[in-house]
């Protein structure tokens, strides 16, 4: 769609859970510009998609995946990718909120201490002061760095979760339904964040939420029943949807 | 209107007798099992109680001693010590040579008439030689020493034994030469076949090695079996079968752990026409260790096994989101979580070591053992066996030892239990 090569490129990727299949046959690109929305029903293979594009799809015994994802043009699953700093560069925002049992201060610097990102004390400690202010956290926990992560509400635990994630300095940031557990005012706060981080990274969301979707992506994939049905552009996407079972899901018909 | 239609139904009635009733019933019963909650919690208490009343009342007076003031008088018993040898490490060869057990012996008799020294412990002469050694001048003078009684005496005074003794006794106390005291060497002597000599002290000892090679095998290798069955592993055929095996190795009767660790650790091995004896001395610290250890290695495996299955998935996701390998998502985030939960098992595990004696029978710890043991390799017994050596004594004076002996194994245990606890608590609240 573009002359620049896309940040991460998906190429017929299918994915198994032992004989079933969840994932037909996908070809997406994300790029560095654009937010990237999956949207679909549940059980649609999304949020499983999502997975596969940082291999968190590793840590389930029976999963399989075929095809090729390309992240700047290296094949991810190709033994020469190190799963490890692969997870570095592509981060990933859960569902639930689930900050470490640690003090705020630690979930932020978790990261770039496992991946030696800091060299001293204050430069850790710029690390985290700059992740939470690009999670717009910063203002409301600076004075209790050192509370614990799992004492702040569940909006706040979500924007420390992506202050967590940043602070590794990722390309890519994978959004799993991010707002799903969260109230309409933090829904609101996650959603002027992505705006924010759009640019910086390459962002690819699940979710459930159309309105979600039309707000914050340029771009949206349409999945049903593992399969890919439309992928373009979001207004393109909710105005004009060329298929059948797009205009079906974003009117209400089914979902 | 249609009135049999399932939607016009009649209100329900509360005030009907049936259903008052079953409200009635209701409440009985809840009344009738919290009845019967509060009657068991009562009942163990109460056995509890039992059990520590009995134990102190028997046990505290194995703590102290029925001291004799015997007065001796050095210059008249002609006893002659080279005073230039007192200094030296020979002084308890010279003390012994020149006849000061007789000395005592014949003081005794001196001071409570014949048979006076069957008033005095056989070992009361060691009281005598170390007021020597710490000061030699009491050679030159008459002086009064206390020594510990006998055996009988002691039991006399708390109106044990037969006429003649507690008459004698009787007659001591009149005299003022009888009085009490805390005996410190109950807690720094060994075993003795002397009910008033005997000291806790080696089995005690023995204990804390034992308990020490208990923990520094079965901790680790219990802690890395599970942390490897739970993360690592794959699921099939195997893992299932291990995990079976571990359960049924928990239930397996203590006796017959005992017997493998006689077969392997002390039994004597053929390979390939090579005699190799046994791997490890008897009855010494490390094999009951050893033992120990490979039967309370389930127990610790199958607790921390919970205990990481009980750590949400969602902070592994977490941690593997931002790039941690896998075995910092174990040693930086499972592990501290499932601490409180792996030491809760090793708690158990580890009180219930420190209990056995079935085991340690079968590899010799049950061995008269006169000295401490000085390391991991030397003969030693551990408090329960102990125990269970002493109950099984003759003289009366034991009865009142075992009992000494179950309170300092309780303290023991408490105290064990106490640290874990605190340990437990620390990962808590740091999480």
């Amino acid at each position: 769609m573009t002359d620049i090569p896309s940040k991460m490129s998906a190429r017929g990727v299918s994915v198994f859970y032992g004989d079933k299949q969840a994932v037909k046959d996908v070809s997406i690109d994300i790029d560095m510009d654009k937010v990237t929305a999956f949207i679909g029903p549940s059980g649609c293979g999304k949020s499983t998609f999502l997975r596969t594009l940082n291999r968190m799809n590793d840590t389930i015994a029976s999963a399989r995946v075929t095809g090729d994802i390309m992240l700047d043009g290296e094949n991810i699953y190709s033994s020469a990718m190190d799963v490890v700093q692969l997870r570095a560069r592509v981060g990933m925002v859960f569902q639930k909120p689930n900050p470490f049992p640690k003090s705020i201060f630690e979930n932020v610097a978790y990261g770039p201490r496992i991946h030696g990102l800091a060299a001293s004390k204050s430069e850790l400690e710029a690390i985290v002061e700059r992740s939470l202010k690009r999670a717009g956290l910063w203002e409301e926990v600076k004075d209790r760095l050192q509370d614990s992560g799992t004492a702040l509400s569940g909006g706040q635990q979500q924007r420390l979760c992506i202050a967590r994630a940043i602070a590794v300095d990722p390309e890519v940031i994978l959004m799993d339904e991010p707002a799903s557990a969260l109230d309409p005012i933090a829904t609101a706060k996650i959603e002027e964040l992505i705006h924010e981080l759009r640019g910086r990274y390459a962002i690819a969301i699940v979710t459930h939420n159309m309105q979600q979707a039309a707000r914050v992506s340029q771009r949206t994939a349409f999945f049903h029943l593992g399969t890919l049905v439309e992928y373009g552009e979001t207004d393109q996407i909710f105005t004009t949807p060329r298929e059948e079972r797009t205009k079906d899901y974003i009117t209400g018909r089914y979902g | 209107m249609n009135s049999a239609s399932p939607i016009a139904r009649a209100p329900t009635d509360w005030n009907a007798a049936p259903m008052q009733k079953r409200i009635r019933r209701r409440y009985a019963r809840e009344r009738r099992f919290r009845f019967f909650g509060l009657a068991a919690v009562t009942l163990s208490a109460a056995f509890l109680a039992f059990l520590l009343i009995t134990m102190v009342a028997n046990g505290w007076r194995g703590f102290t001693r029925t001291d004799v003031a015997l007065m001796i008088d050095f210059p008249a018993s002609g006893m002659l010590v080279e005073r230039a040898q007192l200094a030296t490490p020979g002084a308890d060869l010279a003390l012994a040579g020149a006849g000061l057990e007789n000395t005592v012996k014949s003081a005794a008799a001196t001071a409570f008439g014949a048979g006076g020294d069957e008033f005095v412990s056989e070992n009361a002469w060691l009281r005598v030689r170390e007021a020597i050694k710490a000061d030699p001048t009491v050679l030159d003078r008459k002086i009064t020493i206390l020594v510990p009684a006998s055996t009988e005496i002691d039991q006399a005074v708390r109106g044990d034994g037969n006429a003649e003794t507690k008459a004698a006794a009787a007659k001591l106390q009149q005299a003022g030469a009888l009085s009490r005291h805390f005996n410190m060497d109950f807690l720094h002597e060994s075993d003795s076949t002397d009910p008033v000599a005997v000291g806790i002290w080696g089995a005690l000892k023995g204990s804390l090695l034992t308990m020490l090679v208990t923990f520094l095998i079965a901790f680790p290798v219990g802690v890395l079996s599970a942390i490897y069955l739970e993360e690592y592993a794959p699921r099939n055929r195997w893992t299932d079968l291990i995990e079976v095996s571990i359960n049924n190795l928990a239930a397996v009767p203590s006796i017959i752990f005992g017997l493998l660790g006689l077969a392997v650790f002390l039994g004597s091995w053929s390979l390939f026409g090579y005699q190799f004896g046994p791997l490890l001395p008897r009855s010494a610290a490390i094999v009951g260790g050893l033992t120990l250890a490979l039967m309370i290695m389930p127990v610790i495996v199958i607790a921390s096994r919970n205990a990481i299955k009980a750590v949400p998935p969602s902070i592994r996701d977490a941690a593997l989101g931002i790039g941690a390998s896998p075995i910092q998502v174990v040693f930086h985030h499972v592990l501290p979580l499932a601490m409180p939960g792996i030491l809760t098992g090793t708690i158990i595990g580890m009180a219930r070591a420190l209990g056995e004696t079935a085991p340690l029978l079968l590899i010799g710890m049950r061995a008269f053992i006169v000295t401490p043991p000085g390391g991991f390799t030397d003969p030693a017994t551990v408090l329960p066996v102990q125990i269970f050596l002493w109950s099984d004594e003759v003289s009366r004076g034991f009865v009142e030892k075992t009992s000494a002996a179950i309170i300092v194994l309780l303290v023991f245990l408490l105290a064990m239990n106490g640290l874990a606890i605190y340990l437990r608590n620390k990962f808590e609240t740091r999480w």
